[in-house]
């Protein structure tokens, strides 16, 4: 009985090696996704604090959001004041030195860090969940107490020049920079960072009036999830912000974007390059903008997903390069979309010419349905997870606030994603992939590639300071 | 290891004075582990906090271990692995993870090399069925081969040759810090040997390191154990086993003598510093006090050195590192180095640089710590702790390296004791014992123009 049984056994698993299958096993049942409730409140001082419970590991994650602090405020007077300002606040505070507020912040187990970008400065910080209080309290005392010692301000206006001579040693560093500058030219959005004369000359008076002026409470929003009790979390958030004073909201400043009307290479000469930084793109649409889910569809089949066109021509049939990409920036006023590489000196012209045929293809012919649907699952499924973290969740649930978008986003997404038809994909293609217009930033050797380059566009030539060279 | 009289005392002496909640919660990671007859190493771990799963296969040969005259081959192998296999067609693996909603990725490591997937938990048993299929059946050919030798090519032009420092703090310092070859070699890989590597590399690479034998399994997500189960048991039971492979003798000398190096950078505009002291074998007695001493030192930006370079001294623009340079204190089984990498500024040399290091050395030796640094960063070290388990991808990693390293993990919910034990005494002892000259590689990276005046 007991022979015959193994000896069964022994023929099932040697039909289980024969009948291996040869196809993917079909999915199971859809598991509910089980979103945490956000709940929304206002302080009397117009703070709006948005509060999502995601108890996955006992800390929280906070984002703090000002919406009035851009790149591009004040930047006539003062270029480059937002991002002077937001490495500065948590550099020292009316009761806190830079030292204290790092030591806080480690016996919270917390992190508290600025950035500002074309359209917000925001906040983050964590902390381990039974240390709430005194993360929130460190959070007001540096967005309403920032002090700006001499010392510390003469110590980054030295550091933050010396960090930007280093990028410009760094071709993923210059070949951003030049496109922002390429797309947006003039407008805000085209400014990256400043030159070392304004960085020189800004005052403690000019950071103290700038953050006075534009980290206010009733052009903010504060994102909070993680393992919170929202009753608990809000008491706490009101005590923390509640003195908070308001200011006047100043009004939104929105200037003309270039208009290019011919395809155009700036090329950025870094004599010595042994590669070839390939930025192509243009200008696109705004993330409240109608077209958003198309757009990043799109952007999905052409680029942006690991089995995307771009990475299965250039990359898994030719190998011209190892991580080619595309990307759908779509921000407040307006975005950019761009597709690109980094590839050996020899393939930089065929380079250009297999993602323009990618760019041209997309625009030219409609997705497959397999395609299409692909990107559907890819879009919803990742979404989920992002969902899953606290700081993607925070994150997604800023940019409702940032970018002025439906509160129902969120559960917006899966159908707006579902409804996409391949017509809908080729006509958002066809009108933002658009390479007549396109713009060619390329990062390298000139000397080396410029035979290869010269047939795409007519050429303006830069150095590695942003000069333009002849 | 424990010490429940001690624990007890501590805890009290923490309520009466009213710091009880500084005492981590105990962690409660549900695993359940076993092996497949085949020697299949499989962890599950349910976490239905949201509708995902991660699948990851971890596999017991890094860098480390790849053949004399072949690095990089590691890595090169890693990517070969997208190259297809039986019922799976040449990159098709990324076609049917993405379209199921999910994403994949492989790392190599120094030693381990691993592939996973994220996606929706009701796609587990296809992300199962992927994995088993390049486990059983790899698809190897030279055309392929040559294919990712260009990509992977192209990975260390965009990541090291084309960049300023080209990643010194790793790749140098390494090769200057070890003797054994194993432990000193370019793991990212030199272009001429990458581009050399064989069909027949790639083939008995695969038959020695890539079984089930030679790998672990682990599944964490929104799934029921039960049915993942009988899923593995499907798609992984029938796999054949190998003979272990070879074993690599990794062990490493004693260094006696300090090594300092003079380096130019042909693309950097500033002037950089990297050191590395060798640490002591994760099973030493001295192990949880370097990690603390690691987290003291340069952990955050309170931390003694980051708090003498940049902000007291303003010697240097940052400085980054740690005990694993790519890794945790648990994804590494070799000898380790601490490392340190510090941009300083023009005008200013390697020696200023180092003198305030060793001087902050220096007062650590002489007086230590004080116990509110300590408990600070042992807080800062369970916070950094529980981000690594946020995510099912982080507690998948974990589980992983500590079924395949120690064969155990359920050492998941135990791993902070060691270290929220560690006392001030031991911090002291362990910066005496190991953070001296004669234990450390220096490299000094100058920019090649300005070498003359230094300015």
């Amino acid at each position: 009985m007991k022979i015959i049984f193994a000896f069964v056994l022994l023929v099932t698993s040697s039909l289980s090696i024969l009948a291996q299958q040869k196809t993917p096993p079909p999915p199971g049942p859809v598991r509910p996704l089980n979103l945490p409730k956000f709940t929304e409140k206002k302080l009397s001082n117009g703070l709006t604090v948005v509060l999502a419970p995601l108890p996955n590991v006992p800390k929280l994650s906070a984002i703090l959001t000002f919406r009035s602090a851009t790149n591009g405020t004040d930047r006539a007077a003062h270029p480059g004041i937002a991002q002077i300002a937001s490495g500065l606040v948590n550099e020292g505070t009316d009761t806190r030195t830079s030292k204290q507020i790092k030591e806080e912040l480690r016996s919270i187990g917390g992190s508290l860090g600025l950035g500002s970008d074309p359209d917000q400065t925001t906040m983050t910080a964590t902390a381990l969940s039974e240390f709430s209080s005194r993360m929130f309290d460190l959070m007001s005392d540096v967005t309403q107490h920032a002090s700006f010692p001499e010392s510390e301000l003469k110590l980054a206006q030295e550091n933050t020049i010396q960090q930007i001579r280093a990028g410009r040693a760094n071709p993923n560093f210059l070949v951003n920079e030049r496109f922002q500058k390429a797309v947006f030219g003039d407008h805000p959005y085209g400014f990256v960072v400043p030159d070392e004369k304004s960085i020189s000359a800004l005052t403690r008076e000019d950071l103290k009036t700038f953050v006075t002026k534009y980290y206010i409470p009733n052009a903010a929003h504060l994102i909070v999830v993680g393992d919170i009790d929202v009753d608990k979390t809000y008491a706490e958030i009101e005590k923390a912000f509640g003195g908070w004073k308001s200011g006047t909201v100043p009004p939104d400043e929105n200037p003309p974007l270039p208009v290019r009307d011919k395809r155009q290479i700036y090329f950025v000469n870094r004599p010595g390059s042994i590669q070839s930084a390939i930025y192509i793109g243009n200008i696109s649409i705004p993330r409240s903008h109608a077209d958003y889910f198309a757009i990043r569809t799109a952007d999905t089949i052409y680029g942006s997903s690991f089995y995307s066109r771009l990475t299965r021509n250039i990359r898994e049939s030719k190998g011209y390069t190892y991580s080619p990409f595309s990307s759908s920036n779509t921000q407040a006023k307006t975005g950019s979309f761009v597709a690109g590489a980094f590839v050996r000196n020899e393939v930089t012209g065929p380079t250009l010419l297999e993602i323009f045929y990618e760019l041209d293809r997309m625009r030219v012919l409609p997705v497959t349905d397999e395609e299409l649907n692909a990107a559907k699952e890819f879009s919803v499924g990742n979404f989920s997870v992002e969902l899953a973290s606290q700081l993607g969740l925070a994150g997604r649930i800023n940019t409702i606030y940032t970018y002025n978008l439906s509160k129902t986003f969120i559960d917006d997404f899966r159908p707006k994603i579902e409804a996409l038809t391949t017509a809908d994909i080729q006509k958002a293609a066809a009108k933002y992939f658009d390479t007549y217009h396109a713009a060619i930033v390329i990062v390298g050797d000139w000397e080396k590639v410029k035979d290869q380059v010269t047939p795409f566009g007519d050429v303006t030539m830069y150095d590695a300071e942003g000069n333009v060279v002849k | 290891m424990h010490r429940p009289v001690s624990k007890l005392l501590v805890t009290v002496i923490a309520m009466m004075l009213g710091i009880s909640s500084l005492q981590a919660k105990p962690l409660n990671v549900p695993v359940v582990y076993y092996k497949l007859p085949n020697g299949l190493k499989v962890v599950i771990s349910e976490d239905h906090i949201a509708p995902v799963v991660t699948v990851g296969v971890y596999y017991n040969v890094g860098f480390r271990v790849e053949p004399k005259g072949r690095t990089g081959f590691a890595h090169l192998f890693e990517h070969m692995m997208f190259q297809g296999s039986a019922n799976v067609k040449k990159f098709e693996h990324a076609k049917y993870v993405e379209a199921n909603g999910g994403s994949t990725n492989g790392h190599k490591d120094f030693d381990y090399t691993n592939y996973y997937e994220t996606l929706p938990s009701n796609r587990l048993e296809m992300a199962l069925w992927l994995e088993a299929d390049r486990m059983r059946s790899l698809d190897i050919s030279e055309e392929n081969l040559k294919n990712q030798q260009n990509v992977v090519s192209e990975e260390v032009r965009v990541n090291v040759l084309n960049q300023p420092y080209q990643f010194f703090e790793w790749i140098e310092l390494w090769k200057n810090a070890f003797t054994n070859w194993n432990n000193s070699h370019n793991g990212y890989g030199e272009l001429n040997e990458i581009n050399a590597a064989t069909i027949e590399d790639v083939r008995s690479f695969f038959k020695t390191y890539y079984a089930p034998n030679n790998a672990v399994l682990t599944i964490v997500g929104d799934v029921d154990a039960n049915e993942v189960k009988k899923m593995v048991e499907k798609q992984f039971g029938a796999l054949a086993a190998q003979p272990a492979p070879p074993r690599v003798d990794l062990s490493e000398p004693a260094q006696t003598k300090e090594k300092r190096v003079s380096q130019t950078d042909k693309l950097a505009n500033l002037p950089a510093l990297a050191t590395g002291y060798h640490i002591p074998a994760q099973s030493s007695p001295d192990f949880p006090a370097m990690a603390l001493l690691a987290q003291i030192l340069q952990g955050d930006d309170s931390s003694r050195w980051f708090q003498r370079l940049v902000k007291e001294k303003e010697l240097t623009l940052d400085l980054t590192g740690g005990l694993n340079y790519f890794g945790n204190e648990f994804d590494y089984t070799g000898p380790m180095i601490m490392t340190t990498r510090t941009t300083y500024k023009p005008g200013h040399t390697a020696d200023e640089v180092l003198k305030e290091m060793d001087a902050v050395l220096a007062e650590l030796v002489t007086k230590g710590v004080t116990e509110k640094e300590l408990a600070d960063a042992k807080v800062r070290y369970r916070s950094n702790f529980y981000s690594q388990l946020e995510s099912s991808f982080g507690k998948a990693h974990l589980l992983s390296v500590l079924a395949l390293f120690r064969d155990d993990p359920n050492q998941i919910n135990s791993l902070l004791t060691p270290f929220e034990n560690v006392t001030a005494a031991q911090i002291k002892s362990a910066a005496a014992k190991y953070l001296v000259a004669s234990n450390r590689t220096v490299i000094d990276r100058v920019p090649e123009a300005k070498t003359q005046t230094g300015q």
